[in-house]
């Protein structure tokens, strides 16, 4: 793949890993960047070598401060802007890679940075990390997803506060609400981003793309609708050499 | 009616339901399935039980499906008697409240049962978990669909895709369960939920029941409507007269079921 400007993309070992990298700008997404995701992700869910992906930040400072706001206003007109959003959907390109996808986030992590790995699987913390959609300070809303994947991903009385308000809240606040699953110290964090990414590996991989769509397209359906898909799939995931040798291997103990 | 692979045990208005294949883990085959199919209908006909109780002898819940039988089927027969589908969808179709009691280890499809449930209390012993993708598999039995309704994408996804148990303590952390008690007190503790809501006028919990989960597949709307037609449904019955009675002369009421 080419060099990229914004991202540094590397894989190894069935792990590909994307690392947010415009560090004096504390990795805000602009527009080389969006353009950049918006053509790595297709080829990690092309990539036959790749099995799990992990997406931290470089530098000390943090993980992403969001858009770049000095490319606010840039825009031609408002109805080409929203047109664009639509043509590059970087957030729904997100949201529909099949393999799973690991944030590995350390210092700030705020507006587009907090909603990118809302659209990942994992979400691992260091101690030292900082969240917030500080949007509705500065007079927007989420434009990245946020106002809907947020509370998606916890139960909604503890996870609209922060959508709502507009405050930053710290690593332990964000594990309590449900936004990050582990909190660790700075220096644990990529050891155990390839510790998940690892135990992710040796798991069934048609299973965890099955048991990711179910799971996502899940919550837009009616409970009646997401238990038949899941049937479907289910019955599908055990007719696979995969799930016939994990029934093996379990019978014999 | 007679069943081999669970007890059916009627004490007053409460069923103690409590999978009976201690040997097995309380593993679901499709016999098990199918009786507890029987067990839920018995219960659901039977205009007396306010409230049932499910779970497991021995030291498990429920260990999972029985996964030598379920190589056995093809797929057509998986989409029709997967068994812990069959048994998941007959505990979610009681109409009274069910309350887990998690007497120990709830995986994969014994998770998925307890998920089907209303109220689940746990053992501090107890592991919960989905150890499906290890195998190759996914949660059939409706784990994907009703563990991210219940603690959200964030925890069911970690759950799922990782297939590793929590414990007890981070269960009850993340809402998945509702209590946590020592094993020794779990039978207590339960009955004494149980009790409580057999107290209560059978008909409005009922509906309470029914407006929290169907309401959570509608828009707020529709919900909102749901709630409030339910709610003039039961200004036509007795036990409300009771309750409003009760009341005014500060007493227990003493509901009927009409």
């Amino acid at each position: 793949m080419d060099a990229f400007e914004t991202i540094i993309y590397e894989k190894s070992g069935g792990i590909a890993s994307i690392t947010l990298n415009r560090p004096r700008a504390l990795n805000a997404v602009n527009i080389k960047m969006r353009d950049e995701l918006y053509e790595v992700l297709p080829a990690i869910d092309d990539d036959p070598e790749v099995l799990v992906c992990i997406i931290g930040g470089a530098g000390e400072r943090g993980f992403s401060a969001g858009a770049d706001i000095t490319e606010f206003g840039t825009v031609p007109s408002q109805t080409i802007g929203r047109s664009v959003r639509w043509e590059r959907d970087l957030w729904g390109q997100f949201l529909g890679v099949s393999k799973p996808l690991i944030a590995a986030i350390h210092g700030f992590a705020l507006g587009a940075g907090v909603e990118m790995s809302m659209c990942c699987d994992f979400r691992i913390a260091s101690d030292d990390a900082r969240f917030g959609l500080p949007e509705v300070g500065i007079g927007m809303v989420p434009t990245a997803g946020g106002s809907q994947t947020m509370p998606r991903l916890a139960p909604l009385g503890m996870s609209a506060a922060p959508v709502i308000i507009g405050e930053i809240i710290d690593a332990a606040e964000a594990l309590r609400i449900g936004l990050v699953q582990r909190v660790v110290p700075r220096d644990d964090l990529m050891p155990t981003a390839e510790d998940v990414a690892r135990k992710l590996m040796s798991r069934g991989q048609t299973a965890l793309r099955y048991a990711k769509e179910a799971i996502r397209r899940g919550l837009d359906l009616p409970l009646q609708q997401g238990l038949e898909m899941e049937s479907r799939l289910f019955a599908a995931v055990l007719a696979t050499d995969d799930a016939r040798e994990g029934i093996r291997a379990y019978s014999r103990g | 009616m007679a069943y081999e692979s669970l007890t059916y045990e009627k004490r007053e208005q409460t069923v103690w339901l409590t999978l009976n294949r201690p040997l097995a883990g309380n593993s679901i085959n499709l016999k098990l399935a199918n009786e507890l199919k029987d067990a839920c209908r018995e219960v659901n006909e039977d205009g007396e039980v306010r409230v049932v109780a499910l779970t497991g002898a021995g030291d498990s819940f429920c260990a999972g499906a029985d996964l030598s039988e379920l190589a056995t089927f093809t797929a057509n027969e998986l989409l029709k008697t997967n068994p812990a589908s069959v048994a998941s969808k007959a505990v979610a179709s009681v109409n009274c409240p069910v309350v887990a009691a998690v007497n120990g280890d709830a995986l994969g499809a014994g998770l998925e049962l307890a998920l089907a449930c209303d109220i689940r209390v746990a053992a501090k012993n107890a592991r919960l978990g989905f150890p499906e993708t290890a195998y190759g598999l996914i949660p059939g039995g409706g784990g994907t669909q009703r563990l991210p309704r219940l603690v959200g994408r964030g925890k069911a996804t970690e759950m799922i895709l990782l297939a590793e148990p929590v414990d007890a303590a981070e269960a009850y952390r993340v809402g998945l369960v509702n209590k946590v008690v020592t094993q020794r007190k779990l039978v207590e503790e339960v009955g004494a939920i149980v009790e409580i809501l057999a107290s209560r006028a059978p008909v409005a919990v009922r509906y309470a029941k029914e407006a929290v989960n169907k309401g959570m597949d509608m828009t707020l709307e529709q919900g909102l409507r749901l709630e409030a037609d339910l709610s003039f449904l039961l200004q036509s019955t007795d036990d409300r007269a009771e309750g409003i009675r009760a009341f005014l002369e500060k007493r227990k009421g003493r509901f009927k079921g009409e």
